[in-house]
C-alpha cells in the first residue's frame, strides 16, 4: 500500500534519513519514537506537505513522491484536529467526499458516535467530539491510506484509551491502511498491528508491537517502550558476573555495556542477585519496588515490602547493549 | 543561482525600485535644494520636539490607561469609551479643540493646543499597543510577584524590564505617526505661525513668493525623511495573548474615572465645541443648524462626491488585490513589506514624491493622482489585515482541504476565503474611513475638481466659514465612527 524508498528530509541537525518501509493494505503501523525522532516529518512526507531531498514514495503502484497533496488520495487525522471552524460536522464530510452523499456522511457520523451533532459547529464540540469528527472527516474521504499525528495526545486518559480501540476497530473493520504517530508505547501496543521505531530520523527497528517490546534491537527501540533498567556491566564471552553470580545475556559478547530488563524480567528466585527493597510504587494492578542490587538500582514487578531483602533471578537471557550507543 | 529564482529576485527588486520611485525621486531632488535646510532646521527643531513630547504624553496617558485597565482586569467593552477618540480623524479632532478651547476662554492655537489634540486622538493608539503587551508579558510576571510577596521597588524592577522593548516600539510608532501628522498643525499650528515640517512643507509648496516650491517642499520631505527613518526601527508591533485569569481586580473605580475622564476631555470636550459651533450661531446665539449651509456650498459637495468615489475604489481595489495575493502568502508579505514604507513614512514624503514624478504626466491634477496615493499609502494596512488571518491558521486549514483532496481555487474558495471574511471586513472598515477622511495627501495632490472633503473643511476654515466647517467635521465624525461596528477580540474575555 505505501512503500518509502531510502527517503531523506533534511533539516539541518533534525530530519529524516534513508526511511525504507513497506505497509501492507489494511495494515496500521504506528510510528514511534521520542520527540524530534523525525515521526511527524516522515508523516507530512507521504502526505506530500513536504518534499524529500532525496528517495522514492509509492501509494499502490503509483509513485506519489513529487505529486501535490490533493493528488495522493490521503486522509490526516491531526493533534489539533485542524477542523474548520465555519463548517458543521456534517459539512465537514460532505467538503471531502468525492461524491458529496447526506446519507453516507449521516452514517459515518452515527459510527463514531456523533448522531445528532450533524449541525454542529468545532467550537460547539467537546475534545473527544471534535476528535470523532476529525476522524469521520477522514474515512469520508475513503483515503487510499490514513495519517493519524499523536490525535488523542490533547484528550484525557479514559477518553483516550476508549477512542483508540474504537478507532483502530473502525480502520479495521473499513480495511484502510494507516500510519499511525506516537509517542506513547501503550497507543502502539494497542492499535498497531506493527511498529516502526524511531530515532534521529532514522528507523531502528520494524516490527510487531510485542516482538519489539521483547526483543529491541538496538537501545533507542527499547527505550521507546519504557519500563526500561540499564545497567552498566562488563561482558565476557557472553556472560556477565554480577556479585558472584553469572548470568548468560545476548546482544554484545564481550565488553562494557548496558544491561537492558524491563520491570517483568527479574522474578524471585533462592539462586538470584541479593537485592534490598528500597520503596515500592502501587500503579495500574501491578506492585513495582525499586530495588538495590549491588551493583545499581532498578524497578522491578514484585510484591515485597520496603526494606524486605529478597533474591531475584532474570526470566530469560537478559540484552546487552553496547553502552555508546 | 537558478533562471527561476534569478528572474524572481529581478522582479521584486524592480517592484521594489517602482514603489520607491517617489521617495527616490524625493530624495533626489531634495539634494539639489539643500541650501534651504539651514533656513528651516528651527523647524526641524520645533518638529521633532514636538513629536518627541507628543509621544512621550501620549505613551504616559495611553500607557497608563492601559496599566489601569490591565490592573482593573476591565472588559474590553470600556475600550469604547477610549476608541471614538482615536477613529475621529486628528484634523477634525483638532477642530473640535479649537472651538471647545475657544467656549472656555483658552488660547487653542500653537504647541498647547497640538499637543493637546494629539494626546486625545494617539493615546488610545499607546493604550491598543500596550494593553495586549501588559497581558501576556506582565500578567504571569504579577501573579508570581503577588505570590512571592515582592512588592515596592522591587516589583518594579521585576516588571519594567520585560516590558521596555513593547514600549520602545509603542513610542516609535507614535513619533512615527505625529512626526508625519499633518492635520492637526495644519489646524492649530498654520494660524498661529507655529509650523511642524509636514504644514512647512505644505506652506513652502503653495507658497507664491518661493523660487522654487517644489525643489523647497522637497528638501523639507528630505529632512522628514531623515528624522522618520531611526524611528522606523522601532515600529515593530508588540503582540500578547490572552492572560491566564488569576490577577484579582485591583484599582477598579481608579480605571474607570480614568477611562471616564478621558472620554469627557478627548471624545466630549471636541465633541461639544463643535456641536457648539455648528449648531448655534455664534454672533446671536440661536439655534441655527448650519448643516445646510456647509451642504450649499460647492466644494463640500465636490469633495464629498471626489471622497466616496476615491474611498470606495481605493477600498475595493486593494480588497481585489487582497484576495488575489491570499492565496500566496509569501508573496503577499513581500509586497506588504515593500509597500510599508509608504504607509510608515509621513505621507507628506509621498504627496512630494507623487508631485515630482508625475507632474509632467497628464495623471497630475486630476482624481487619479489621488487614488494612485492613497492605494500606495493603504495598501500595507489593507494586506496587514489579511496576513493577520493567516497568520492565525486560516492558511494551514486550506492546506488542509488540500490534503482531502480539494483543488487550490475549490479549497480557497471553500474554507480560505469564508475564514478570511472578518479580516477582509476589518480592512475594508479601516481604509473606508480613512480614505473618506485623508487629508494628509489630498491637501498637497488635490487641483480645482479634484478637492476631497478634508481640503473642503480646510478650506472652509481658511476662508473663515468656522461654522460650516464645524457641520463637515461633524459629519466625519458620525462617519469615522462607523468603526466602532468593527468587530475587535479583545484581550480579556
Amino acid at each position: 500500500m505505501l512503500r518509502l524508498e531510502e527517503v531523506s528530509k533534511n533539516f539541518g541537525k533534525a530530519g529524516v534519513f534513508g526511511v525504507s518501509l513497506e505497509l501492507a493494505p489494511g495494515e496500521i503501523m504506528a510510528v514511534l519514537g521520542a520527540s524530534g525522532s523525525g515521526k511527524t516529518t516522515l508523516l507530512n512526507l507521504v502526505a506530500g506537505l513536504l518534499k524529500p531531498d532525496t528517495g522514492r514514495i509509492f501509494l499502490g503502484p503509483d509513485e506519489v513522491t513529487h505529486q501535490p497533496p490533493e493528488q495522493r488520495g490521503l486522509a490526516y487525522v491531526f493533534q489539533d484536529h485542524a477542523l474548520w471552524p465555519h463548517l458543521s460536522a456534517l459539512e465537514h464530510l460532505l467538503l471531502v467526499m468525492k461524491k458529496p452523499d447526506r446519507e453516507a456522511a449521516h452514517q459515518l457520523l452515527g459510527r463514531v458516535g456523533l448522531a445528532g451533532l450533524e449541525a454542529r459547529k468545532p467550537h460547539q464540540l467537546s475534545g473527544g467530539q471534535k476528535q470523532r469528527v476529525a476522524l469521520a472527516r477522514a474515512l469520508a474521504a475513503k483515503p487510499r491510506l490514513l495519517l493519524l499525528d499523536e490525535p488523542y495526545s490533547a484528550l484525557d486518559p479514559v477518553l483516550r484509551e476508549e477512542l483508540r480501540l474504537e478507532v483502530a476497530a473502525l480502520l479495521r473493520a473499513e480495511h484502510v491502511s494507516a500510519l499511525h504517530v506516537t509517542h506513547d508505547p501503550d497507543e502502539a501496543l494497542a492499535v498497531a498491528d506493527r511498529v516502526a521505531v524511531m530515532e534521529g530520523g532514522r528507523i531502528v527497528q520494524v516490527d510487531t508491537p510485542t516482538q519489539v517490546y521483547a526483543q529491541p534491537q538496538t537501545l533507542s527501540a527499547a527505550r521507546a517502550f519504557g519500563r526500561l533498567n540499564l545497567l552498566p556491566v562488563q561482558v565476557q564471552n557472553g556472560w556477565v558476573r554480577l556479585n558472584g553470580l553469572a548470568w548468560e545475556v545476548e546482544g554484545l559478547q564481550s565488553g562494557p555495556g548496558l544491561l537492558a530488563f524491563r520491570y517483568e524480567d527479574l522474578r524471585p528466585g533462592p539462586e538470584g542477585l541479593e537485592a534490598r527493597v528500597l520503596a515500592v510504587y502501587g500503579g495500574r494492578g501491578e506492585r513495582l519496588c525499586r530495588v538495590n542490587l549491588g551493583i545499581g538500582e532498578a524497578v522491578v514487578k514484585l510484591q515485597a515490602e520496603p526494606g524486605e531483602e529478597v533474591r531475584l533471578s532474570p526470566a530469560g537471557r537478559l540484552r546487552v547493549f553496547e553502552a555508546n550507543c | 543561482m537558478s533562471p527561476h529564482r534569478l528572474t524572481t529576485a529581478t522582479f521584486w527588486l524592480l517592484l521594489s525600485l517602482g514603489v520607491a520611485l517617489p521617495l527616490l525621486v524625493l530624495a533626489w531632488r531634495g539634494l539639489g535644494d539643500v541650501a534651504i535646510l539651514p533656513r528651516v532646521l528651527d523647524v526641524a527643531g520645533v518638529s521633532l520636539l514636538l513629536a518627541l513630547l507628543g509621544s512621550s504624553l501620549c505613551l504616559g496617558v495611553g500607557g497608563g490607561l492601559a496599566w489601569l485597565a490591565f490592573r482593573a482586569r476591565l472588559h474590553p467593552g470600556w475600550d469604547a469609551l477610549l476608541l471614538p477618540a482615536y477613529l475621529v480623524p486628528p484634523f477634525v479632532g483638532a477642530l473640535g479643540f479649537l472651538y471647545a478651547l475657544q467656549l472656555v476662554g483658552l488660547q487653542p492655537y500653537g504647541v498647547g493646543g497640538i499637543l493637546l489634540a494629539w494626546t486625545a486622538h494617539y493615546a488610545p493608539v499607546a493604550y491598543l499597543l500596550l494593553r495586549p503587551a501588559l497581558e501576556s508579558k506582565l500578567a504571569p510576571l504579577l501573579v508570581a510577584c503577588e505570590v512571592h510577596g515582592v512588592t515596592g521597588w522591587r516589583r518594579v524592577r521585576a516588571l519594567l524590564p520585560p516590558l521596555f522593548p513593547a514600549l520602545i516600539a509603542a513610542f516609535g510608532a507614535l513619533y512615527l505617526t505625529l512626526l508625519g501628522n499633518f492635520g492637526v498643525p495644519a489646524v492649530l499650528g498654520l494660524p498661529a505661525q507655529v509650523y511642524t515640517l509636514p504644514t512647512l512643507a505644505y506652506a513652502r509648496l503653495f507658497s507664491p513668493a518661493s523660487p522654487d516650491p517644489l525643489g523647497e517642499a522637497a528638501a523639507i520631505g528630505l529632512l522628514l525623511g531623515l528624522l522618520a527613518v531611526p524611528a522606523l526601527l522601532l515600529s515593530s508591533q508588540p503582540s500578547g495573548e490572552p492572560s491566564p485569569r488569576l490577577l484579582r481586580p485591583r484599582l477598579v473605580w481608579v480605571a474607570r474615572m480614568g477611562f471616564g475622564l478621558f472620554a469627557l476631555v478627548a471624545v466630549l470636550f471636541p465633541l461639544v465645541g463643535l456641536l457648539r459651533r455648528a449648531l448655534f450661531n455664534t454672533f446671536t446665539g440661536a439655534f441655527q443648524p448650519a448643516f445646510w449651509a456647509a451642504w450649499e456650498l460647492p466644494l463640500v459637495r465636490q469633495g464629498l462626491a471626489n471622497s466616496l468615489l476615491l474611498a470606495l475604489l481605493a477600498t475595493g481595489l486593494l480588497l481585489l488585490l487582497g484576495l488575489l495575493m491570499a492565496p500566496q502568502r509569501g508573496a503577499m508579505k513581500r509586497l506588504r513589506q515593500v509597500l510599508d514604507m509608504h504607509y510608515l513614512l509621513p505621507g507628506t514624503l509621498l504627496a512630494i514624491g507623487l508631485i515630482l514624478l508625475l507632474a509632467p504626466t497628464p495623471l497630475y491634477a486630476t482624481p487619479w493622482i489621488l487614488l494612485l496615493a492613497y492605494l500606495l499609502n493603504f495598501a500595507a494596512l489593507m494586506l496587514r489585515s489579511i496576513e493577520a488571518g493567516l497568520e492565525a491558521g486560516i492558511e494551514r486549514l486550506v492546506e488542509v482541504g488540500r490534503l482531502f483532496g480539494l483543488r487550490q481555487g475549490w479549497a480557497w474558495w471553500k474554507i480560505g476565503f469564508p475564514l478570511l471574511r472578518p479580516y477582509l471586513a476589518a480592512g475594508v472598515f479601516l481604509v473606508l474611513p480613512l480614505c473618506l477622511a485623508e487629508l494628509t495627501l489630498s491637501a498637497m495632490l488635490y487641483a480645482p475638481g479634484s478637492e476631497t472633503l478634508g481640503v473642503a473643511v480646510l478650506s472652509a476654515l481658511n476662508g473663515g466659514l468656522f461654522r460650516e466647517a464645524a457641520a463637515i467635521g461633524l459629519m466625519l465624525m458620525a462617519l469615522s465612527l462607523l468603526l466602532l461596528l468593527v468587530p475587535r477580540r479583545g484581550v480579556v474575555g
